[in-house]
């Protein structure tokens, strides 16, 4: 019961940010974004068929009143039908936002898992060479852009001029041998890029909790090293750890799928919302962007439940 | 340096190995094999809407999923009309005024629940009516009006009337069942051309009404393909069973042993469009991961991308592919139907009309001078792989009206010429104006502009006087060219019938911003030829006025132009098919067939 | 785009004879690794600066050569579809990194210090509320969304981009100023300002401020690395830079040459990027070791 009346008070909270996120996202893509009317025009148009196309897409309304609208369609869950393909919002997002999971969710998980693996071993062996060969790693891999590390990987793994092993662009999954096909190279990028900045982050998370008297003790009377990591140190480093998983997950879903997406050609979200930028698809960027607000929020709500379950210490409060 | 990190990707790599070993049989085929033809495009259609299809990508998917009453032949070059869902060609009135087309009883749309009992209906003239009315109905954003307003009689004035569909139109009428009666408010010979557009598609009106806005995804039609799934990376199309059995006449299509013998496609002699059960349409903006999708063979056909061209042809007079090319595809090398030009902004008084008739004759030799230092040479070989065909003036060379013989003088770089006539007119490199390149950005684009740029400096012009102006996107472009922000607009040109009065209209005045004339063009002696010519028939006096008017814009300076691009269009050995990408149609597909024994190869 | 703050946890009170910003010399001096990359990062400047003064890098948009030469004497690494020089042509992007990167990281450490240093100051008053709410909302908002859509509300503007990149780049100095701020203004040498009646501004930005100087200095250096490696993305995404070149425009140029086996593009702008993001990083993770306050015992 407190569980829950602390979830609807911390909601409530949350609805100042979403109003601010919509907003600014609003005035931004939406009223200041670009002008569907000479896309939706014909060779030869006359000024008053412009006023029609402008009145049609409801570009001549109010500001404050476009808002409201947006508001209530958020509220409501109806965001009606796409501007360019007429098709409705909710359908295109139940078809792409399953594509981009499958193809962020393995490199994110990897990323994480393997940067958590090489930390604690840089870690354990902190200031000697084997740390230092995974620190000086990470500090390359974070030098590496990300657009680079994409357009290198698809000459390497899937052109004739490197190993030519999977398809080039695309997504034609059907089963689990062609989803394989077409995640792996996405998958390495996304492991490769990120893999640097999260081992140098759980490191010093962990570094930290190593240095703590409790552990050092331990570690002095010789428990084992697999004991005293998990027992003593991993479980300690949760919070970090939780925080900065569960705060990847909004970005993860957008914004990291972006550059991916475009590249492959993949019709994940993150290639329909750069499309409906470009194209000023207004019902689809209104869409997401509030999600994303909204998922914002719910992940500060369950990041600060996480935290109760794994230091029930906290207090809700 | 980074041995842990290298270990956990080779393991990952192994284990995406392992996957892929572990499972790679291909989807179970089917008892029956079914025919596949796999095309590829270079950008996706949004929308599935006839008055909608304003681009070649929607275009292509309109004109299989719908039927229009004319289309040009398959084979026939120079373009010929031939009729489609029309029974024959129009019959029009001594005066040129009234067309009586009839169309082909029996002709079903395609079921779907739109319908009662969800069987298709019988397509009858009143649809043809109901379609063409929609592109003057404000509620549809329909973007084809362009071609028939002020044309047809009554048709404006009901648009203007609230667009009551009920109401009827006098110029646009079904008389019965069959026959579709067109009555114009002045003689436009190009309409039966302007028929085998997207735009002009019969849609049901059921279907409008049952499925509102989702219309756009959800074609129902009566062309030879009906719609299997759609996203914005793929169609599926697949053969619509209820498609009128016409078998394929090569003679008729104007089959010549000299140009198509090459294809084979006369072997399908008297077989029944559609040829292939189905068409998997692939939207591949990339030309990089398109030009890979064909040769690992996930396409069949494809416009090879100019960057690919190296590795395409072994020489390019006569054109001709390497070996290893020639062996496994077929090529062919159209001309564009359209080109590429950029035009001044006439109303801009730094480069275009001045009120200072001294300026304006200061502004004209500044523009011609320009004209002069462009280097189309240059341009042709950095990028269009040296294969494109320049012309001076307006008239591509796909057109009839093409004179071959035109002074090249205004396609001719001449860089002495063009500083004398800097000079000779008092400009320096202290006053003269700064220029503006507009462009929706991208790289070939930029690339455009760095090379103007290069080329105008080889006059002596600064560069930082050349200031790029990159639009987001097309869309932001266009907009800025129809409230005339633009100084030099770099366009590209499709026509939309093989008719010289297509490109003319370009630079018609009344056409200016927003309309079609970007470069906001005002010349009384060319409005004039215009406005003469529009309502005439295809004949060598309409020919002469026309070279007439594409002298005054060569002379005016007004537009750097032109150059039409080769399309180097490859095709795989399995698909008998002579592929076709002029005014966006795609009627061409329901000709192409497939060997099945593909899979088998593979 | 942001990195951890620090991960040293150094023992304390070595060096307690002498000043802070001394000791921090001394131990960067003793750091290798980051005095390459300090190397690294002023050879870099000092090409950027050959560029201003116009000694090298000018004809980066002449298309003088051929279609994609090899490297050769002419044209040491070779030309690109147009026949531009490629090595004038990363010289000169040189110039434009640093145009963005100094632009971002000032900006964006300027704004970050500012609304820092006031929300932690009145931490738990309104102005705080609204500082962390608009921290909250342009992090809740994906990064390239925003920039697209600022690229696009801006239109065509040249700097959109670093509008973009400053307004969302901010919030992470902002954080880590707030927090210091709080711990900074119960110590006594607040208080006894406090105490003399000082206007609060003015002990926000001459007493409190100065004393964030290391956190700032690190995230500029922080902010610079993500400002030039964002703008490869954006230019590669048609959003970035609109006139001149860029190492982000070479390699969306040579996204299609890389697979018709052009390659000089490509690697030349991924390794003159590559060199300075990796220079910089280095020398972020000294100057943070060496001015981390953990490190050096706390401050007064």
């Amino acid at each position: 019961m407190a569980l829950l009346q602390y979830s609807l008070r911390k909601l409530f909270y949350g609805i100042p940010l979403i109003l601010g996120v919509t907003f600014i996202s609003f005035l931004l893509m939406v009223y200041y974004g670009p002008d569907r009317t000479f896309e939706l025009l014909g060779k030869n148009p006359s000024a008053e068929q412009i006023e029609q196309v402008r009145h049609q897409l409801g570009y001549d309304r109010p500001f404050l009143l476009r808002y409201a609208g947006y508001l209530k369609e958020l509220a409501t869950l109806n965001f009606g039908f796409s501007d360019s393909t007429g098709e409705r919002v909710g359908s295109i997002l139940k078809r792409t936002v399953p594509i981009t999971l499958a193809l962020v969710l393995p490199g994110f998980v990897l990323g994480n898992l393997a940067g958590i693996v090489l930390a604690l071993i840089a870690a354990w062996h902190r200031g000697r060479w084997l740390d230092k060969l995974i620190m000086g790693g990470s500090v390359i891999g974070m030098s590496i852009s990300f657009l680079i590390v994409i357009i290198a990987f698809q000459v390497i793994f899937s052109t004739p001029y490197g190993f030519n092993w999977f398809p080039v662009r695309g997504w034609e999954v059907h089963d689990l041998a062609s989803y394989s096909r077409y995640v792996t190279v996405p998958t390495l990028a996304t492991v490769f890029v990120t893999l640097g900045y999260n081992t140098r982050f759980y490191r010093a998370v962990l570094v930290e909790e190593m240095s703590r008297d409790h552990v050092r003790t331990a570690r002095a009377y010789g428990t084992p090293p697999a004991v005293l990591l998990y027992r003593n140190v991993l479980k300690n480093s949760m919070i970090p750890i939780i925080t900065r998983v569960m705060f990847s997950i909004p970005l993860v879903v957008i914004s990291g799928s972006l550059l991916i997406e475009s590249y492959f050609g993949i019709p994940g979200v993150g290639k329909v919302t750069f499309d409906a930028i470009t194209t000023g698809d207004q019902p689809i960027l209104k869409a997401i962007v509030g999600l994303t607000a909204v998922l914002f929020v719910v992940i500060l709500l369950l990041t600060d439940i996480l935290y109760r379950a794994v230091h029930p210490r906290i207090d809700l409060k | 340096m980074s041995g842990g990190r290298t270990i956990i990707v080779i393991g990952i790599i192994g284990l995406a190995l392992g996957l892929q070993t572990g499972c790679t049989d291909r989807q179970p085929d089917d008892t029956a094999p079914v025919k596949i033809y796999r095309h590829a495009l270079d950008g996706a259609p949004t929308n599935l809407d006839p008055v909608q299809s304003a681009n070649i990508y929607a275009s292509f998917l309109v004109t299989n999923l719908y039927d229009t009453l004319y289309r040009y032949k398959y084979l026939a070059r120079p373009y010929e009309l031939t009729p489609n869902l029309a029974t024959g060609m129009p019959e029009v009135s001594a005066d040129g005024l009234t067309y009586t087309i009839a169309i082909k009883p029996g002709v079903y749309f395609i079921d779907d629940p739109a319908f009662e009992n969800g069987r298709g209906r019988e397509l009858v003239a009143a649809d043809f009516v109901y379609s063409i009315k929609r592109h003057f109905d404000p509620q549809t954003l329909a973007q084809g009006a362009w071609l028939w307003q002020n044309r047809i009689q009554g048709l404006d004035q009901w648009r203007a009337d609230g667009a009551d569909y009920a109401a009827e139109v006098s110029g646009l009428r079904a008389l019965d069942k069959y026959t579709i009666q067109i009555r114009l408010t002045r003689p436009y010979p190009q309409l039966p051309h302007t028929l085998t557009q997207g735009f002009a598609a019969v849609v049901p009106k059921e279907a409008v009404d049952h499925y509102g806005r989702e219309f756009a995804i959800r074609p129902v039609g009566s062309g030879p393909y009906r719609l299997l799934s759609f996203s914005g990376v793929k169609a599926v199309l697949e053969r619509n069973d209820r498609f009128r059995r016409e078998p394929f006449d090569p003679a008729a299509e104007g089959y010549r042993e000299d140009q198509h013998g090459f294809t084979g496609v006369r072997q399908l002699a008297g077989s029944v469009p559609p040829l292939s059960d189905r068409i998997d349409v692939h939207f591949i903006q990339e030309e990089a991961a398109r030009w890979n999708a064909f040769i690992s063979g996930e396409v069949d056909h494809i416009r090879a991308p100019t960057t690919q061209l190296g590795a395409v042809l072994e020489s390019r007079s006569p054109i001709r592919a390497r070996p290893e090319i020639a062996e496994k595809y077929h090529l062919l090398t159209p001309l564009e139907t359209g080109f590429v030009h950029t035009d001044f902004n006439m109303d801009d008084p730094r480069i275009g009309y001045h009120q200072d008739p001294a300026q304006n004759t200061r502004n004209k030799a500044l523009r011609c001078a320009i004209v002069k230092a462009f280097d189309w040479t240059a341009r042709n070989r950095a990028l269009y792989f040296d294969l494109a065909q320049v012309f001076p003036g307006v008239i591509p060379p796909v057109t009839p009206e093409f004179d071959a013989d035109l002074d090249r003088s205004s396609v001719s770089r001449d860089v002495e010429g063009a500083k004398a006539l800097l000079q000779q007119h008092g400009w320096t490199p202290d006053n003269l104006p700064e220029l503006e390149y507009g462009f929706a950005a991208s790289v070939a684009e930029r690339q455009s502009f760095e090379q103007f740029r290069a080329f105008m400096g080889d006059i002596g012009y600064p560069p930082e006087k050349i200031k790029a102006l990159a639009y987001a996107s097309f869309g932001d472009f266009n907009r800025a060219l129809k409230q005339r922000k633009v100084m030099l607009i770099t366009t590209a040109w499709y026509m939309d019938f093989p008719d010289a009065e297509n490109t003319m209209q370009l630079f018609y005045g009344p056409n200016e911003a927003p309309g079609s004339n970007s470069a906001n063009f005002r010349n009384e002696e060319f409005d004039r030829l215009y406005e003469q010519s529009s309502v005439m028939q295809a004949s060598p006096e309409r020919t002469a006025i026309y070279q007439r008017m594409n002298q005054v814009l060569i002379d005016e300076c007004v537009s750097i132009t032109g150059l039409s691009r080769t399309f180097v269009l490859l095709w795989t050995k399995n698909a008998t098919m002579y592929p076709d990408l002029s005014f966006l149609s795609g009627h061409f597909a329901r000709f192409v067939d497939i060997a099945t024994d593909r899979h088998e190869a593979e | 785009m942001t990195r951890p703050a620090s991960d040293s946890i150094a023992v304390a009170g070595t060096h307690s004879g002498k000043g802070p910003w001394m000791r921090a010399g001394q131990k960067l001096r003793r750091d290798y690794y980051g005095l390459a990359g300090l190397l690294i990062v002023l050879l870099y400047f000092f090409i950027a600066l050959g560029v201003w003064l116009g000694f090298w890098g000018q004809d980066w948009s002449a298309a003088g050569g051929g279609q994609w030469e090899s490297a050769g004497r002419e044209h040491w690494l070779g030309t690109n579809r147009l026949g531009q020089d490629i090595f004038q042509r990363a010289v000169f992007s040189v110039r434009t990194a640093f145009e963005i990167g100094l632009v971002v990281a000032v900006l964006s450490t300027l704004i970050g210090a500012v609304l820092g240093a006031v929300a932690g100051y009145f931490s738990g008053r309104w102005i705080d509320e609204l500082v962390l709410w608009l921290k909250g909302v342009l992090d809740a908002i994906p990064f390239y969304l925003f920039v697209a859509a600022i690229a696009f509300a801006f239109k065509g503007s040249a700097y959109a981009m670093h509008i973009a990149m400053i307004s969302t780049f901010w919030t992470t100095t902002g954080r880590l100023v707030r927090g210091e701020v709080i711990k900074l203004k119960h110590q006594e040498f607040v208080e006894a300002a406090k105490a003399i009646g000082l206007d609060e501004m003015r002990i926000i930005f001459r007493h409190i401020l100065p004393n964030t100087t290391h956190i700032l200095l690190v995230q500029a250096t922080i902010v610079f690395v993500s400002a030039i490696k964002s703008e490869v993305i954006l230019s590669f995404l048609g959003l970035g830079v609109q006139d001149g070149v860029s190492w982000g425009l070479m390699i969306a140029e040579s996204t299609q040459e890389v697979l018709v086996g052009q390659f000089y593009n490509f690697i030349t702008a991924s390794l003159f990027l590559f060199i300075l993001v990796m220079g910089f990083n280095l020398f972020s993770d000294a100057l943070q070791d060496a001015l981390d306050p953990r490190s050096t015992g706390s401050r007064p």
